[in-house]
């Protein structure tokens, strides 16, 4: 590149202001689009990543196999002693446990408890977890009195003192004091483990459960050198899961119980049971949203450089005739492309790091730009983009013989085939753009639907008290707190039960055999529930009647397993245990050695995510609810929510001021479920929004383009009799063809992806045609209008001017 | 068959104004050829596109037949253009990315009542002598080919008036007498043309000749027979 050829471009993109911008403005918005989503993509695939020698970690899974259990899949939780079980079988294997972690435990300060991020680790933590440690080392943890704390949390609690050797006081299943021992680094954003606080597991088991096959309470993590070592020992566990688990499983426990090894860097995403793959469908999809839309922006930059280079054709001739050689031309071409993505790529940049905070909050991220990494990818990306923008048209002019592009009073259009390779460029475009459309109408659609959708209960007036959870509370105190509850002026009604909405509770299921049936039966889900369960939920009975303190058969705690309890069942159950309509259900008893008698049907209440199939639910009734493992009160009140959650907190500080005050409006629950698809949806959305607004700026300059190009033939075809109206149509309809093209690229597409995102939900709307028709609708008003306006302003030009342009 | 009355056209742009055409009376029979000539910026093509009905005139008076086409509106005068008038240019204004034969066909394009499209078409053709050519793109085609096809473009749709704006200007002697054949024949089978030229031999194919200068009729002729 010489100093005319900057100059030719300075003054080519200055004058041509318009041109510039289009072309430039939206091949960095394409790449800010992209490189936004490129950072959410990397980020949620970069969980532990951060740990040293995380490809040698891997989560114990335990893996559920039972008949129609609503439990079955792979779970990254296992029974407390596995490990120990492990080691004493396998003699060398590395590993540790991690018991708790998010509110796993409480600080308890100055007689005052709060939450905190509380794990109880293996001694043997830092062979797993190579935490990078601020004071102090990890050896530490070998002394049962010892606690590492997080920096965060040193600051919080001793200040600018030396935390080292002070004493904190710590309740997990009981209160001890520990010594301060040593200050970890606070964990990063991209993890999956809370954890601020680190003290020694118990040596003795801490709950009864410890060693019970079927149960899980805790992380189990194991360190392999080679992932060639940890499928060899994987090949070995189910003969040890037949052999362990033989007492609490019975013979071939591996049929129903399985231990996988999963790498620790794949936990992230990995769905947890039945749930669908969705965290992963939605990096994926956004992933490939931002590809799209850098795609789009690319194509667009390309169609738009090369229809312009047409015009330049006679410079190009000027040139040759003036000496320029080929190689020169095609020097400068390229050198001209790759300057311009350059500035495209750095305008990209600046608008991705304005729009950072944004998509940030949009998203509830907290991405930052890797300038290490972004620069190098981004010149890389100029120098592709820059050279393939560059080449038809360095190629295309400098082959073009000079004489015939003199002589002739046109410019060389790239003849047809020009044509017909920007018609495909903008077909495509415009199918991505279209097919985002449909999927951003899809994603609205689902997204509240699943807010609005019938749960089964009334979501609204519904408030949780969570806190009476901790073992610490015990029955009479959680007994005296509903009461006390129930008697304030705003709570309508209150009822205990083992679980609630948002499922925040106990999350239990056993198998149901059904009369006149061989093997176990179906596995249903059960909840234990106390008086006015029903009423405080709003639940619709189908058939029978729900429990009631007048019948005294209800109370499944004062009747004894053998002669059988009352049980409520819920519509999937009816289906599951083999019942044809819920009335036909009512007065039957399933349940084998346990008889359980249905004595009535209640519509499927959800406590669950949208995402999790719909399970086949028993409900069991206890007169006095408290005394089930775990206790959750729901309460059904009236007013501002604020008032009672003040109420609650006033209560519970009476009662129980060592267990730190929970509780949670149920939308404050359920939004926990939707939270992560709202998100996907709002960066899907602005995505898309991008890729469609790309490609009418690309769409736009490609028609001013054409109809400058067209002027002469516009007045020519105006002496022939043409109208403005023949004129406008004929320059509207030229992209409209292309655009309603498109729409065979985009409904497959959309289709496809679209059918794949919705089967992760158990109840979703229908992909119904007016999804497609509308977005091919909006395509098709927005190419309209687009173009309409050059066009109509061409039409109308008087054809002894248009005759005059050249 | 056509009248100009007083017809003035002023051009107004960036404060400067020019006048193209000033107090212009004319008068054209059916069937005659008509020559114009006069110096570059004398307002000759003002004329003709005036006369051709793409150019409206500042004021003034034009009568074609007994329709008065200053009273027309854009759409009807459009219409107007498809079915009475027939153009060539000096630089031909065929569109490149349709052949000679499309291009022809597009002289029907605008029309509502065509007849027999193809005949026609390939009649025209025949008529200038560039039938063998119909395949062609206009730039594979020489200048003089070219202007064949315009001309043959023109004539298609039976025009009553033929408008040609320095015809051969673009053209070499040869093809240029080609030219002027093809419409001197035109003429003797009944057509009325308007043709602007700068060359006193082929206006002397003309049966009458104007003189232009500065926006004014400053002379006209009839050539001797
Ligand atoms: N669109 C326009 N705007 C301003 N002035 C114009 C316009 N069109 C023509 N003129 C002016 O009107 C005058 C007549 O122009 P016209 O094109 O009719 O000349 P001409 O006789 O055909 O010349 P030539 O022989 O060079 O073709 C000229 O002075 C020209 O500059
Ligand atoms: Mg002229």
């Amino acid at each position: 590149m010489n100093r005319f050829a900057l100059l030719s471009l300075y003054r080519s993109l200055t004058r041509h202001k318009l041109y510039a911008t289009l072309n430039v403005g939206g091949l960095a918005v394409g790449i800010a689009v992209f490189l936004v989503l490129g950072l959410y993509a990397r980020f949620e695939t970069s969980y532990e990543k951060w740990l040293p020698r995380h490809d040698r970690v891997y989560v114990a899974q335990t893996v559920w196999n039972l008949p129609e259990s609503p439990f079955n899949g792979a779970y990254p939780y296992t029974m407390g002693g596995l490990l120990e079980q492990l080691r004493e079988d396998f003699p060398g294997v590395v590993g540790t446990r991690i018991r708790g972690g998010r509110n796993g435990g409480t600080v308890i300060r100055g007689g005052v408890a709060t939450s905190a991020d509380i794990a109880q680790v293996d001694a043997s933590f830092f062979d797993v977890f190579d935490l990078p440690m601020v004071r102090g080392s990890g050896s530490a943890l070998r002394q049962p009195a010892n606690v590492l704390i997080s920096e965060t949390l040193a600051r919080r609690y001793f200040g600018t003192s030396d935390p080292i050797g002070q004493t904190l006081t710590i309740a997990v299943d009981k209160a001890v004091n520990y010594r301060v021992a040593g200050v970890f680094r606070d964990l990063p954003a991209n993890s999956d483990f809370r954890i601020s606080v680190l003290v020694p597991l118990p040596a003795a088991p801490p709950s009864e459960q410890w060693f019970h096959w079927g149960s899980s309470s805790l992380q189990t993590f194991l360190r392999f050198d080679t992932p060639q070592a940890a499928r060899a020992f994987e090949q070995k566990l189910p003969p040890f899961v037949d052999r362990r688990g033989l007492a609490d499983m019975g013979k071939d426990a591996s049929r129903i119980q399985q231990i996988k090894l999963l790498p620790l860097t794949r936990m992230h995403l990995e769905p947890a049971g039945s749930e669908s793959a969705s965290a992963k469908i939605t990096v994926v999809t956004l992933a490939i949203v931002g590809l799209l839309t850098l795609l789009v922006a690319i194509v667009n930059y390309v169609n738009l450089a090369t229809a312009r280079a047409n015009v330049r054709a006679r410079e190009v001739a000027m040139r040759k005739v003036l000496g320029a050689d080929r190689l020169a031309l095609v020097r400068q071409f390229l050198g001209e492309a790759v300057l311009t993505v350059g500035v495209a790529a750095l305008l990209g940049l600046i608008l991705a790091e304005l729009s950072l905070p944004l998509v940030n909050a949009a998203g509830g991220l907290s991405l930052t730009i890797p300038y290490a990494l972004v620069v190098p990818a981004l010149m890389a990306l100029t120098l592709v983009v820059g050279l393939l923008a560059g080449f038809y048209p360095a190629l295309l002019l400098s082959r073009y013989p000079a004489a015939s592009v003199l002589a002739s009073a046109r410019s060389p259009g790239g003849g047809r085939v020009g044509t017909r390779v920007r018609e495909g460029l903008v077909v495509l475009q415009f199918g991505l753009a279209i097919a985002f459309m449909v999927g951003t109408a899809v994603l609205v659609a689902q997204t509240r639907h699943v807010r609005q959708s019938d749960l089964g209960f009334q979501r609204e007036g519904l408030m949780m008290l969570l806190s009476t959870r901790d073992s610490l509370v015990g029955a009479d105190r959680t007994r005296m707190i509903a009461a006390a509850i129930r008697e304030l002026p705003s709570v309508r009604s209150a009822a205990i039960g083992n679980n609630a909405a948002g499922g925040s509770g106990e999350d239990n299921a056993d198998n149901v055999p059904l009369p006149g049936v061989a093997g176990d039966g179906p596995s249903l889900r059960w909840i234990i529930t106390g008086p006015d369960f029903f009423k405080v939920y709003g639940a619709r009975v189908l058939a029978g009647r729900v429990f009631d303190a007048a019948h005294r058969d209800d109370d499944a705690l004062a009747r004894d397993m053998a002669s059988g309890i009352n049980i409520v069942i819920n519509r999937q159950a009816v289906s599951t245990l083999g019942f044809r309509s819920p009335q036909e259900a009512i007065g039957k008893t399933v349940g084998g050695k346990r008889p359980r008698t249905i004595i009535g049907v209640v519509e499927d209440m959800r406590f669950f995510s949208p995402r999790q199939p719909n399970s086949a639910t028993y409900y069991v009734y206890y007169s006095q609810p408290e005394k089930a493992f775990t206790a959750v009160v729901s309460i059904r009140y009236t007013g501002d929510p604020r008032v009672t959650m003040d109420a609650l907190r006033t209560i519970w500080q009476r009662s129980v001021p060592q267990v730190p005050f929970e509780a949670a409006t149920a939308d404050t629950q359920l939004t926990k479920f939707y939270e992560a698809d709202d998100r996907a949806t709002r960066l899907f959305a602005i995505g898309a929004g991008l890729a469609v607004l790309i490609g009418c700026v690309g769409l736009w300059g490609l028609a001013s383009y054409n109809t400058q190009m067209r002027i002469r033939e516009i007045g020519i075809r105006k002496t022939l009799g043409a109208s403005s109206a023949d004129i406008a149509r004929l320059l509207v309809g030229q992209f409209l063809r292309p655009v309603l093209l498109a729409n065979l690229v985009a409904w497959p597409l959309a289709f496809v992806a679209m059918r794949t995102w919705l089967t992760g939900f158990d109840d979703h709307v229908a992909l119904s045609p007016l999804f497609f028709i509308g977005g091919t609708a909006a395509a098709t008003v927005i190419a309209v209008l687009t173009v309409l306006g050059q066009s109509l302003r061409a039409s109308r030009a008087a054809p002894a001017w248009a005759l005059r342009h050249e | 068959m056509i009248r100009l009355e007083q017809i003035q056209r002023r051009y107004v742009s960036d404060e400067v104004e020019t006048t193209a055409l000033r107090d212009i009376d004319l008068a054209v029979s059916a069937g005659e050829f008509l020559a114009v000539m006069g110096p570059s910026g004398c307002g000759k093509s003002t004329l003709l596109n005036t006369l051709g009905t793409v150019d409206r005139p500042t004021s003034g008076r034009y009568l074609f037949g007994d329709q008065d086409l200053a009273a027309m509106g854009e759409k009807a005068l459009a219409r107007f253009r498809g079915a009475m008038l027939g153009f060539v240019f000096q630089s031909f204004n065929l569109i490149d990315e349709l052949t000679i034969e499309e291009n022809v066909a597009l002289g029907l394009a605008y029309r509502a009542n065509g007849g027999d499209r193809r005949t026609r078409v390939s009649q025209a053709m025949d008529k200038v002598g560039i039938a063998h050519r119909a395949r062609h793109f206009p730039h594979q085609l020489s200048g003089g080919q070219q202007q064949r096809a315009a001309i043959a473009r023109a004539i298609v749709g039976d025009p009553k008036l033929i408008l040609a704006d320095e015809p051969t200007g673009n053209l070499d002697t040869a093809n240029g007498e080609q030219v002027m054949n093809i419409l001197q024949a035109l003429n003797e089978e009944g057509a009325t043309i308007v043709m602007v030229t700068h060359s006193p031999s082929h206006a002397d194919m003309a049966r009458r000749r104007i003189d232009m200068l500065d926006g004014r009729i400053v002379a006209s002729a009839m050539r001797a027979i």
